[in-house]
């Protein structure tokens, strides 16, 4: 950042949010700083490997393990999390836990944001998730429609990279225009995808009086595929490899490694590093790294007038200096817990009061079982299918939409293989050598998860908050989270593990689920007990409305109180139905970005007119 | 006006057949280099090499497609199209000979010598007489010397040179009936990508001069520049990096790169003994089995390219997923030691013609 520079814009977080608005508004021609928490290293392939080699080497493989922590900018693990006993919060880790439920949902604050953890599922969300509340009498409605957004859904898609077909994705009311291709095509359904489809498809449920036929459809994914000749007209598309500022090639294509999440080692998978790259190559974007934003100050009109923020020397020290910087516009795009955190730790809870609440998260229900046959699990992504068509439809008045995704990864999430798998194996039944792979490989080739991904509409008592009770190292106040599932969704949760026992009676799985009473995700509803677990899609905590009343931001994202201010990412999310939420995310920056151009357009106008 | 040395159609494809020996004979020694470094220690080498073997597949692919595009037959199953190694390239110098060897010094300078931009000095010494008997050649010089007559191209770029012009040459005189291959048989970008240029069907004879002009950019850099005309670092210049520790940035001059620091640990590097061949296993060891498996899965593999070459561009996807095994198999032998040699791993050999004679004997 060069002294004394000017900018159009002040970005609060690298990650995709924020690197999107960048790339837009510096081809605009617009200059921006960006401020990122984490100790970004360079845009090159040897911080990236470094992360990799981390992962390689660590034996605690959770999403944040390649990444190097910082009690500068800490970051929430699902390690960290125990169940809440007694009465006062648990405040061992980050994020401080008020309860009743706790979360183990992550976010990542390196370069690139929770992108380079991501798993890159892009659903469109239905277009009855933005009318819920019409609709169904449930959350909250969006002030736009899906046909106001599905221009930038597009937008989203070539940005990302979307592989996935049309013909799959066109369902519950999803709409195209006429012609449309996504940038590349479909990746295929697993071997595993498959044989559960070969009992599955066809399947008959009835429920809210309606009956839907059940089938494994592929699910869209950021991650690279197979162009399509026929996107764009014809002109085709190019996929974008690895980041790197030196020329590296990676290979670029999905080849299948079953790591997605924390990390693609080839860069197949999108991360927020590739849209970064392209906004830095206009030369109008600097950024600050191992610069935490710390307080958002307002001056008398309501605008606000500059942030005051904190750069440490180096991610294992305290030692920082603190500074201040000004720009026209003013974007937060640190998630939906750190924009809700910084907002409130500035004081500014907003005329509704609404900043901070209506925390969603996606509540995931694991079910998990052995198949009577090989199945090939462990191989391809993490997950290329599943069942979408209990998303939407009139039950929803009654209890929440779900998504089932197929795990390829087997019973990974609520098992931890294959690495459990080699615990038990050697220590209980005492193979070695090549009996024990054998062993290995007869056990996790059978294995079966279903993950369901159930809806939780927005609810003010669940909510960020913050308390000078408990900061961190850098005198940041840290987020406070109170949290419970509704009753909406655990109806939902239950009628999952209906539907998960049917299925494994079809597919003749041995059902091997257990939820455990000491499980820090237990959650009981009806004298029936389950463990939930977090689905990192936080949204919510700036949502979304029509007026200054009754929502924090407008229609594009801009705070009702603030004119030159933008909250942006899931936390404007108004619901987020039963959709992975980053590609919604992208869509809404995108648009947002235009009309923040518009904006400094009209500013400078208006400026100019007043020095004549 | 030089005289043609391409005036009919089989001499083209006999061209375009060592066209494709030639960038394939690039990809053993690459690939040695490349996997004999340690994991994750020298990550600025792996990718600087890596970068360069895709792009020579690339070549390769592309060579198929204009040798298809012509009415040719590409066949990597042929018992010469590997090279012996060590190998003399077909360019009329004997200077310098390539081996499969070790991330080292030496190997990287045998690199810059492959990639050298040799352009001829005068018209008349883009073909130079060499001495048949001056060693062993890549096999491409045996198909071309035969037409020939001996002689040899001053470098690989003369070498496409020649191509292009007998393209031109044949087109002027039977129009786009030269461009007779069935469109079916053409690799495209749906069959096909990487970060480093786009694969293009090749149909008529723009589309063929564009991919051979990419085929000389990649390699030598547009008109002497370090950049081709796609902004991509030549191969030589892309080498040219791990000598001097330091990246090339846009706007630098060639050997004096300006861009960041290049870590090398020229140490971190299984000790693969070079041009390492079957006899270096003794009888019965495993190495030896797994040398042979390797080249017996190698064979395999050229002849399921050459099917996809022949017909069957979309399993060329399938391809990845079989050398993905091909680098698992080379970097299992580079990791282990030859029983009975003091200090020296082995490695994967390549010699697929071999498998051969055994079936013959």
């Amino acid at each position: 950042m060069a002294s004394g520079t000017f900018y159009d814009a002040v970005i609060v977080g690298a990650g995709i949010s924020g690197a999107l608005i960048a790339g837009e508004l510096s081809r605009a021609g617009k200059r921006v700083l960006i401020l990122e928490a984490g100790p970004a290293g360079d845009m090159d392939t040897e911080t990236y490997d470094s992360y990799l080699t981390r992962f390689y080497a660590t034996a605690a493989k959770d999403n944040q393990s390649p990444f190097p922590p910082s009690d500068n900018a800490p970051m929430p693990r699902s390690k960290d999390v125990h169940p809440i006993g007694g009465a006062h919060p648990d405040a061992s880790a980050y994020i401080v836990q008020n309860g009743p439920f706790a979360t183990d949902s992550t976010y990542t604050r390196v370069l690139g944001g929770t992108t380079l953890h991501w798993e890159g599922k892009t659903l469109r969300m239905l277009p009855e998730d933005f009318e819920t509340h019409t609709r169904y009498g449930q959350g909250r409605d969006w002030p736009i429609g899906y046909a106001d957004l599905e221009p930038f859904y597009r937008e989203a898609e070539r940005e990302i990279g979307v592989s996935a077909d049309v013909e799959d994705q066109a369902y519950l009311g999803i709409s195209f225009p006429p012609g449309y291709v996504y940038p590349m095509r479909g990746l295929p359904l697993s071997y595993l995808d498959k044989v559960v489809a070969s009992d599955v498809d066809g399947m008959p449920v009835e429920l809210g009086g309606e009956r839907y036929d059940l089938r494994v459809r592929p699910f869209p994914q950021g991650r690279n595929g197979i162009p399509n000749p026929k996107y764009d007209g014809g002109k085709g598309y190019r996929p974008v490899g690895a980041v790197s500022t030196s020329q590296v090639e990676e290979g670029g294509r999905c080849q299948g490694n079953n790591n997605c999440v924390p990390l693609c080692p080839v860069q197949a998978k999108y991360n927020a590093l590739k849209t970064l790259t392209r906004a830095l190559q206009t030369g109008l974007v600097d950024i600050l790294p191992q610069t935490v934003a710390s307080k958002v100050h307002v001056d008398h009109g309501g605008r606000v007038s500059h942030i005051e923020y904190k750069t440490y020397h180096a991610p294992d020290s305290k030692d920082h200096t603190t500074g201040t910087v000004r720009g026209q516009l003013y974007v937060l795009s640190a998630n939906a817990i750190e924009n809700a955190r910084l907002l409130l730790a500035s004081g500014l809870t907003g005329t509704s009061g609404l900043v901070g609440r209506n925390l969603m998260d996606h509540a995931y229900l694991l079910a998990w079982g052995l198949l009577p046959e090989i199945a090939g699990t462990f191989r391809g992504t993490i997950c290329t299918g599943g069942i979408t068509d209990l998303r939407g439809g009139a039950f929803r008045r009654d209890q929440a939409g779900f998504a089932v995704d197929i795990h390829n990864d087997g019973w990974g999430w609520a098992t931890g293989s294959p690495w459990s798998d080699v615990l038990s194996i050697v220590d209980d039944h005492n193979k070695f050598g090549a009996e024990l792979r054998r062993a290995l490989v007869a056990r996790i080739s059978h294995q079966l998860l279903l993950a369901f991904m159930v809806e939780v509409p927005p609810s003010t008592g669940n909510r960020v908050t913050v308390s000078a009770d408990y900061r961190d190292q850098l005198g940041n106040m840290r987020p406070v989270v109170t949290y419970s599932v509704p009753d909406y969704t655990m109806r939902g949760v239950v009628y999952a593990r209906e539907l998960s026992r049917r299925i494994f009676q079809r597919t003749g799985t041995a059902d091997h689920t257990w939820y455990d009473p000491e499980d820090y995700g237990y959650v009981t509803y009806e004298g029936q007990g389950f463990a939930i677990r977090g689905g990192n899609h936080l949204g919510g905590t700036h949502v979304m409305g029509t007026s200054a009343r009754d929502s924090v931001v407008d229609a594009n994202q801009r705070s009702w109180d603030h004119e030159n201010l933008y909250l942006v990412g899931g936390g404007s999310m108004a619901s987020i139905g039963t959709s992975n939420i980053t590609l919604t995310i992208a869509a809404l920056c995108i648009k947002s970005a235009r009309h923040m151009v518009a904006q400094l357009r009209r500013e400078a106008a208006v400026a100019e007119v007043a020095t004549h | 006006m030089a005289t043609h040395k391409i005036t009919t159609v089989d001499q083209l494809h006999t061209y375009l057949y060592a066209a494709m020996q030639l960038e394939h004979a690039t990809i053993p020694p690459y690939l040695t280099a490349l996997y004999s470094l340690h994991p994750s220690r020298n990550p600025d080498a792996s990718h600087v090499i890596r970068t360069v073997v895709v792009e020579e597949m690339l070549h390769l692919t592309l060579a198929a497609n204009i040798l298809n595009a012509v009415g040719g037959t590409p066949d990597l199953t042929a018992a010469d199209f590997i090279p012996t190694y060590p190998a003399c390239l077909p360019d009329g110098e004997t200077d310098f000979q390539v081996s499969r060897r070790a991330f080292s010094r030496d190997a990287v300078q045998t690199f810059l010598d492959i990639e050298r931009p040799a352009e001829a000095p005068h018209e008349d010494k883009r073909v130079v007489s060499r001495d048949p008997d001056s060693g062993p050649h890549l096999p491409a010089s045996y198909a071309v010397s035969y037409a020939m007559s001996g002689m040899r191209y001053w470098s690989i770029g003369e070498f496409y040179e020649e191509i292009r012009r007998g393209l031109v040459h044949l087109h002027q005189q039977m129009g786009d009936a030269l461009f007779c291959g069935d469109r079916e048989r053409q690799a495209g970008p749906e069959n096909y990508y990487s970060g480093g240029g786009d694969l293009t069907a090749v149909t008529d004879l723009a589309s063929a001069i564009e991919a051979i002009r990419l085929i000389s950019e990649q390699g030598e850099g547009l008109r002497g520049g370090i950049y081709d005309s796609a902004h991509e670092l030549s191969h030589e210049h892309r080498f040219e990096q791990l000598m001097l520790g330091r990246y090339y940035q846009p706007g630098d001059r060639a050997g004096n790169p300006t861009g960041p620091v290049l870590h090398v640990d020229w140490d971190a590097v299984y000790p693969v003994k070079t041009d390492v061949t079957i006899d270096d296993f003794p009888e019965g060891s495993e190495l030896r089995t797994a040398a042979i498996d390797f080249n017996q899965r190698y064979a395999e593999f050229l002849a399921f390219l050459t099917q996809t070459f022949n017909g069957a561009p979309q399993r060329l996807a399938d391809a990845v997923i079989e050398m993905l095994c091909l680098r698992d198999g080379m970097q299992q032998l580079m990791r282990n030691p030859i029983p009975g040699q003091e200090g020296v791993n082995g490695g994967p050999t390549f010699e697929v013609a071999r498998l051969r004679e055994k079936v013959a004997s």
